[in-house]
This record gives C-alpha cells, sequence and structure tokens, in this order.
C-alpha cells in the first residue's frame, strides 16, 4: 500500500475512530496504572474460575408479604411473631418481611386469624434487609482485608425482593470461604470504673434480640434497641450500681467492644439510670446522635450488635471453588482456543477469497475489535469463561458481517465507483445492522437477569454488536474502499 | 464453497420445504414426548436439576473414579486429554455433600467443585425458560419492524424457531443436557440464524436482477459466513473439550449442531418459502 493511501485512510474519522479506541483500551488494560508484573494480562480483571476462589450463593430463609387488615397492624405482627417464633418487620405501610422461610399455604390460617388477608406473596426480603447483609458480609470480609471479594445480591425477574446473595472471594478455598461467611465475632459491654479502667458487664451471648435504628419521637435521635436475656439484665443492674453509674452516669461511661475494639461509648441515660435503680431492665436502646450521622452510627452499631451474625438466616443453595493452578490452566486453554479461532476464521476467509489484501484487513478489524471489547471490559465486567465464550462468538458474527459486506461492495466485477460502492455498502449495513439488533435483543434478557453466570457471556455479546456496528464495519468498509480502488 | 454440491436453484419451493418440516415435525414429537415423560422438552443438566459437578486432573481411570464415588449419587464422568475428568453427580442432602466434599479434598485436592441446590436449579430453570421466551419475541419484533411484510417476517421467525427445536432435539438425543451453558448457546442461535435469513431475504426482495441469480449469490455468501462461524467455532469446541473447560465446550457444541441445522433451515425451509413467495407474485414493488 502505498503512503498516501495510508495516510488519506487514517484521516478518515471512521478509521482514526478505530485506532483511537485501540490505542485507548491498550492504554485501559496495560498502562492506566502499568502492571508489568502482569505480563500480558495487564490491568484486565478475571473471574473466580480463571483466577481461582470460591463463591457461595445464598438463599434468604424470608418472605415478604403484602397484607390488607382493619385492625391495628401491630397485633397482626404480634401474633406473627407468637406463632412461627421469629421476627416479623414492617417494611412499609402494607409490607412485612417474615423472616422465616414459610410458605402461603401456611401464612393463611395465621393471617386469617388475626382477621388480615395477604395480598401478595414473595420469598425474599426488603431491599433495606438485603443491603443491610451486604453491609455485615463486606464488614467481615474487610476485617480480614480481603481485597478481592465481590458481594451481590441477586433478585429474580418478576420479583422486587432479592432472593440472594452470592459472595465471591478470591484466592480462598471453600472451607475458609464458609467459615468467613459464617464466623462470628465476639461482643463484649464493660462500664468504665476510674479514668481509663473499665470493668466486664457481659458478653454478646446475653442480647436476645437487635432491632433495627429507630428515631425517638422526642429527641430526634438515632438509636438501636436491644434486648438482654434476664440473667444479661441482672448482670447489668448490678454493675451499674456496684460502680456508681446510676448515682452518676457521666462519669461511668458504658462501653461496648466487639473483637476488642471500642465501637460504642456512652453515659446511661438519666431515665435509665431512674429505672435501673428499681428493677433489672431488659429493653434498653443505644442512641447515636440526630441527622444522617446519627443514622449512619445507627446501621454500624446495630451491625455491631448482632456481632456478625446476619439478621436473616441464609441457606447455602449453591458453592463453588477453583484452585488458582487450575484456574491458570483454564485461562491458557481459553487463550489458546481464541487464537486457534481466529487463526481458523483465516485460513477458511483466506480459502475463499485468495487475496491478502482482503483476507488480513479482515482479519486485523477482528482483532481490533477483541482489543476494543477487552479494553471496555476491563472497566465493567470480569472476565469468566461464559464472557470468554462471548468473546469467541463476537469473532464469528464479527466475520460473518464482514463476509457480507465484502461481497455486497465486490458484487458483478471489482472495482464500483466511490458513489456505486456507497450504494451498495449501505445496502450490507442494511443488512447488518437488522441482524444486530436481533442478537442484541436475543441476549438482552440474560444480561438483564440478576440470576444467570451468563451475564457476562450476554453483555460482551451485546458490547461486541456494539462495537461492531458503530466502529468496526465503518471503518472496514472504507479500508477495503481504499484497497479496492487503489 | 465448491465443494458443497447442492444447486439451491434446482428444487421448487415445494420440495425444498419438505425436508425442513418433516426434521421440525419430527423434533417437535421428541421435545413432546420428553415433556411428557419427564415435565420438561430437554433432560436438564446439574445447573437445572441441582447437583454437584467436579473438574480434575488426574490419573485415575474412568473405573477407578468410579469406585471411588460408589457411595454417592454419581451420574457420569467425562474424560478430556492430559487426564482432565468432568465427574457429576445428582443432587444430594447436605450431610452426603459435606462428605463428599471431603472426600475429593483428599482425593483431589485441587478440583473444581461447583455445587448447584435443587430447589435453585429449579429457580435457574424458571429464568432461562423466561429468558428464552424474551428473546424469541424480541427477535420476532426486530424482524416485523424491519421487513414490515407477514411471509418473509414470518419465514425467517420460522426458521430460527426450527432452529432451536431441531437443535434441541439433537441435543435430547445425543444426551447434552440442557445447562446455562447450552440455554446461552440456543439463544446464541437466535443471533447466527437471523444473520444468514436477512441477507437471504434483504438480497432476494430488495436487489434487482434474475431471481435464480440472486438466490445463488446469497447462497454463495451465506456459506463463507457459516462456514467460518463454524470453523470458529470447531476450533473453540476442540481446545474447550480437550482443556475439559466444561462450559465453553458445552456452548460450543450446541453452536455446531445448530449451524448445520441453520445451513438446512435457511437455505431449504425459509428460501423455499421466500422463492414460493416470489413465484406467486408477492415482493413486487
Amino acid at each position: 500500500m502505498k503512503r498516501e493511501t495510508i495516510v488519506h485512510l487514517i484521516k478518515d474519522w471512521r478509521v482514526a475512530l478505530l485506532l483511537l479506541l485501540v490505542a485507548g483500551s491498550l492504554i485501559g488494560i496495560y498502562l492506566t496504572p502499568p502492571n508489568p508484573a502482569n505480563g500480558l494480562e495487564g490491568n484486565l480483571q478475571f473471574g473466580l474460575d480463571l483466577q481461582g476462589g470460591s463463591w457461595l450463593q445464598m438463599e434468604f430463609q424470608s418472605v415478604v408479604v403484602a397484607y390488607s387488615t382493619d385492625k391495628p397492624v401491630g397485633d397482626l405482627i404480634e401474633n406473627l411473631q407468637k406463632s412461627l417464633e421469629v421476627d416479623v418487620v414492617q417494611i412499609d405501610q402494607n409490607h412485612l418481611e417474615i423472616r422465616k422461610s414459610v410458605s402461603r399455604a401456611d401464612l393463611e390460617p395465621l393471617f386469617a386469624a388475626s382477621d388480615a388477608k395477604i395480598v401478595t406473596y414473595h420469598e425474599g426480603v426488603s431491599t433495606f434487609t438485603a443491603d443491610e447483609v451486604k453491609r455485615i458480609l463486606n464488614d467481615k470480609v474487610n476485617a480480614l482485608g480481603m481485597q478481592d471479594a465481590r458481594i451481590n445480591l441477586l433478585t429474580p425477574t418478576g420479583s422486587e425482593y432479592p432472593q440472594y446473595v452470592r459472595i465471591e472471594l478470591a484466592g480462598v478455598d471453600m472451607a475458609t470461604a464458609q467459615e468467613i461467611v459464617g464466623k462470628q465475632g465476639m461482643f463484649e459491654i464493660r462500664i468504665q470504673t476510674s479514668g481509663n479502667e473499665t470493668e466486664h458487664v457481659l458478653f454478646g451471648d446475653q442480647i436476645t434480640s437487635v432491632g433495627v435504628p429507630q428515631r425517638d419521637t422526642r429527641s430526634q435521635a438515632w438509636g438501636v434497641g436491644f434486648t438482654l436475656s434476664d440473667a444479661g439484665a441482672d448482670a447489668f443492674r448490678d454493675a451499674a450500681l456496684k460502680y456508681g453509674a446510676i448515682d452518676n452516669p457521666n462519669a461511668h461511661n458504658l462501653v461496648m467492644l466487639l473483637d476488642n475494639k471500642t465501637v460504642y461509648s456512652a453515659p446511661l441515660s438519666g431515665d435509665l439510670a431512674a429505672q435501673l435503680r428499681s428493677a433489672p431492665v431488659r429493653s434498653l436502646s443505644a442512641s447515636t446522635g440526630t441527622g444522617d450521622a446519627g443514622l449512619e452510627a445507627a446501621m454500624t452499631l446495630e451491625i455491631h450488635l448482632r456481632a456478625g451474625a446476619l439478621p436473616v438466616k441464609v441457606d447455602v443453595v449453591g458453592s463453588g471453588s477453583v484452585p488458582a493452578a487450575l484456574g491458570e490452566h483454564f485461562k491458557t486453554t481459553v487463550a489458546i482456543a481464541g487464537l486457534f479461532a481466529l487463526l481458523t476464521v483465516g485460513v477458511v476467509i483466506y480459502y475463499r477469497y485468495r487475496e491478502p489484501s482482503i483476507v488480513i484487513p479482515m482479519l486485523a478489524i477482528n482483532f481490533s475489535e477483541i482489543i476494543i471489547l477487552l479494553g471496555i471490559a476491563r472497566f465493567i465486567q470480569q472476565l469468566d469463561l461464559a464472557a470468554i465464550a462471548g468473546l469467541i462468538a463476537v469473532v464469528g458474527t464479527g466475520i460473518d458481517q464482514l463476509v457480507i459486506i465484502t461481497d455486497e461492495v465486490l458484487h458483478e466485477g471489482r472495482v464500483p465507483s466511490p458513489s456505486l460502492y456507497m450504494k451498495r455498502y449501505s445496502r450490507a449495513f442494511g443488512i447488518i445492522a437488522v441482524s444486530a439488533a436481533t442478537v442484541m435483543f436475543a441476549m438482552l434478557p440474560l444480561a438483564l437477569m440478576d440470576l444467570s453466570t451468563l451475564r457476562g457471556f450476554a453483555i460482551i455479546t451485546i458490547l461486541g454488536v456494539l462495537i461492531g456496528i458503530l466502529v468496526t464495519r465503518p471503518a472496514y468498509g472504507k479500508i477495503i474502499m481504499e484497497i479496492l480502488s487503489k | 464453497m465448491e465443494s458443497v454440491r447442492y444447486d439451491i436453484n434446482k428444487y421448487s419451493p415445494r420440495q425444498m420445504v419438505v425436508l425442513p418440516l418433516v426434521l421440525l415435525l419430527l423434533a417437535g414429537i421428541v421435545l413432546g414426548y420428553t415433556m411428557l415423560a419427564t415435565g420438561l422438552p430437554l433432560k436438564p443438566g446439574i445447573d437445572f436439576a441441582g447437583g454437584t459437578a467436579v473438574t480434575a486432573f488426574t490419573s485415575d481411570s474412568r473405573e477407578t473414579i468410579e469406585a471411588t464415588f460408589a457411595g454417592y449419587p454419581l451420574l457420569s464422568v467425562g474424560e478430556g486429554i492430559g487426564g482432565g475428568k468432568y465427574i457429576q453427580f445428582g443432587p444430594m442432602d447436605d450431610a452426603r455433600y459435606q462428605s463428599l466434599v471431603a472426600l475429593i479434598n483428599e482425593k483431589y485436592p485441587d478440583a473444581k467443585v461447583d455445587q448447584i441446590g435443587e430447589t435453585f436449579g429449579k429457580t435457574l430453570q424458571g429464568q432461562a425458560f423466561l429468558a428464552l421466551i424474551f428473546s424469541f419475541v424480541g427477535m420476532s419484533v426486530v424482524v416485523l419492524i424491519a421487513f414490515r411484510n407477514l411471509v418473509p417476517a414470518g419465514a425467517v421467525v420460522l426458521a430460527a424457531f426450527a432452529d432451536i427445536a431441531v437443535t434441541a432435539a439433537i441435543m435430547q438425543v445425543v444426551g447434552i443436557p440442557l445447562s446455562l451453558g447450552t440455554t446461552a448457546a440456543l439463544l446464541m442461535l437466535i443471533g447466527y440464524s437471523v444473520d444468514s435469513d436477512i441477507l437471504l431475504t434483504t438480497r432476494l426482495l430488495k436487489r434487482k436482477g434474475k431471481l435464480d441469480e440472486k438466490l445463488a449469490g446469497a447462497f454463495r455468501t451465506g456459506i463463507i459466513m457459516t462456514t467460518t462461524t463454524l470453523a470458529a467455532i470447531a476450533a473453540m469446541w476442540v481446545v474447550s473439550t480437550a482443556g475439559q473447560v466444561q462450559i465453553i465446550s458445552d456452548i460450543a457444541s450446541v453452536l455446531l449442531i445448530g449451524l448445520f441445522v441453520d445451513l438446512m433451515n435457511t437455505w431449504m425451509l425459509n428460501a423455499g418459502i421466500l422463492k414460493g413467495y416470489i413465484l406467486k407474485g408477492g415482493g413486487k414493488k
């Protein structure tokens, strides 16, 4: 190819855009930040199956029910709590979260007994509870200094309530992963005696239930309510009396510790001190202050009070682990599969056209498409095995479409005039656009569905089709035109 | 491609559509029978039925493995090269599962283990079914809007449907279970199928010239398209099967079957319907 032809080509916006994106992708993968230690992999993020690690998928043992009743809802909640022996939380005006996996048929009579009706029934939890679970799991993972953890809430299509939580831990084996998720911290309440000295009052096992953050109607301060067992309440009162916290609350802060780290410290309120003087108190509330800061502190404190226990019971419904060595093996295998696929395509195309000036641009375009895809994926999508299958599928459709363009343009003789060329090109582009649209629609459900592990596959396929139709096909059309009219 | 000996202009529209329609009918019978017998049109794999899949590299023979796991609901042992083994178990209760995991850890500490609970599998099943329906409807709408003409658009949709149905029936016959991977492959088939169908329809309806020539031209392009895709997928299949990358191997094998089925459905069924439609005077502007 002559030098002018190349210069002329690069000045064309389609080709320029292609080159720009390829360069940008390479920079994204290798230079932001530079990562020479990773070699060819650069900054690409790999999924568990290629990297090694474990995943656990857990189902919330809980249902969300919309109800209707003429009676006060408090009675309904109380009755349900009593007969099911679980926490029942009102999540909005007409929805209850029942923290037990219980069927609709089993619930019907209980609701009827309280003169209430079930309007809708869904398995799952409120988004509030789900976020809390996610926060607790996050805290646990962070406490262990693990950086490569992904925690996702999954909502089945057709429901608005998260039903599963999936946790992925890179570089961790199954037993460790289960331990992390199940592990509970040691919670302790101590009381300040004098200066920096504190004395033990009770451990977390004396806390029988923990409420959700609530705002005090009088003081507007946020706080978390919790209940002590009888023994706990006695211990609490004894300590308060013994160290003089009842007479002089402000000199004797109540200190809460999780794994020996202070998570809360405040004096007894005047009201509580007065109540304790006469009898043990089981229901307590720790105030955390007003405004958003108070709410945030309350949410954190709630997690600490639970000492790492989740508010809802979860059952493991799926799990898996990949040793790092096997992940490495998969990585090599798919790299070979990809290269092999590209090579085979090259051979078949060459067999058909016997013209290097067509075959080389075709393969170059295909290759650049993969680089751009990887460049985008580096920011939005981890590469798991399914995503890589998508990548290879994109090579397939990509070549298909380049063949359509080539055949359409070359139709009846070799060198069409520019105007005829453009006409044929736009006709080919029409075919491609329709087929691209159908592929995108075919993949959209998979890309949007939370539950499929095939999300990566669908997202990569859709991205590939988009890049093809917007960037690489137009550039190919231009390049082929220049080459043919040389 | 020279090696393909199918002269697309030799046959009448009626002759062209017979074979694909018969196969579609047979596929319907296979899937319908399985549906009646098991409640599902296809045998579900571990993803949908629940169970445990183990990928391990070991020099142990199949018999040794079968003996090792005799006490568990062993379903199959697949072999790749280099000692790669793919071992599948049916659903079991938690105690059994924990003891299985302990056994696997002891025998094959470097194995990949994936487990899906039975009810969770059911949920995945429902979701995959929804995905398939949505995809198909979305595709049909796009095709209808693109051609704004019932017969050609219907032919494209019918061909895509036949692709999925016949491929699914072949899967059932040769024993490839329905998994997340193969569901994705069936969805992908919609995309590949529509590619060549649209090329055919556009060439025949929107271009001037003799029908025979247009059809032959479209056929030539279509064959190149499908053979290149086939080549890419075949390469992917060989490497992933040899390397025990199960999900990619699953996707590739279904796409391989599907692409062959698609060749037939595009160039016999869809081409036949279109030819008949044009010969009867349809599609004239």
